[in-house]
């Protein structure tokens, strides 16, 4: 699964620990999902959601079909 | 707001609380034990219920253990469960193994409370290595 967090966060001009601690998560879980290597649940994606005020679909896109629209 | 960064390392200082007050209760016992048994040598009942006391200490650890893992987030918990499937794999298939050359293979005999360290190092080691990998 495909994110924008670190954009999103870079024109809000957070760091990891601040989103971090409106998500009330730790540094280490921002960073694993902004790298890909940690897909949240659906809670934590909608409080990211909630967090940056946006839907979930325009945080986070699935590969796949993120793939087969390019195509 | 509620700050889980905050309640980490809250949680993280109970359960390096707790695992101290383990550590010197284990030291405790055990010296207890080994005096005990050395000196008086004590009724069997007696050496069994020395042998037991360093489950106390144990239990303890487990405990803070557990307090500590529900204090942690979904990803930490991740990582705390794919270490310990880790270190379940390791130990068990490692004393399974080493079974087998000790019966057929003549290899000297371990006693099972090697067991303890062998989980504590080899978690120790998985969290390193899945830390790392998630980074």
């Amino acid at each position: 699964m495909r994110n924008r967090l670190k954009v999103l966060r870079a024109e809000r001009n957070w760091s990891q620990a601040d989103l971090a601690q409106r998500l009330d998560v730790s540094r280490q879980s921002v960073n694993a999902i902004e790298t890909g290597k940690y897909d949240p649940s659906l809670p934590l994606a909608f409080r990211i959601a909630r967090v940056f005020g946006l839907g979930i679909e325009q945080i986070f896109s699935d590969e796949t079909q993120a793939e087969q629209a390019a195509e | 707001m509620r700050c889980e960064p905050e309640i980490g390392k809250a949680a993280r200082g109970r359960y390096t609380r707790a695992m101290a007050v383990a550590a010197v209760l284990y030291i405790g016992v055990v010296a207890l034990g080994v005096t005990v048994i050395d000196r008086f040598a004590p009724p069997a009942w007696l050496t069994i219920v020395l042998a037991l006391l360093p489950l106390a200490p144990a239990m303890i650890a487990v405990r803070a253990y557990l307090d500590y893992f529900r204090a942690l987030d979904e990803f930490q918990r991740r990582v705390q469960t794919e270490a310990l499937v880790v270190t379940l794999a390791v130990v068990t298939l490692g004393a399974f193994s080493y079974g087998f050359l000790e019966e057929w293979a003549g290899f000297p005999h371990v006693p099972l409370f090697w067991v303890f360290p062998a989980v504590m190092l080899t978690w120790t080691v998985a969290q390193i290595a899945l830390r790392a990998r998630y980074k």
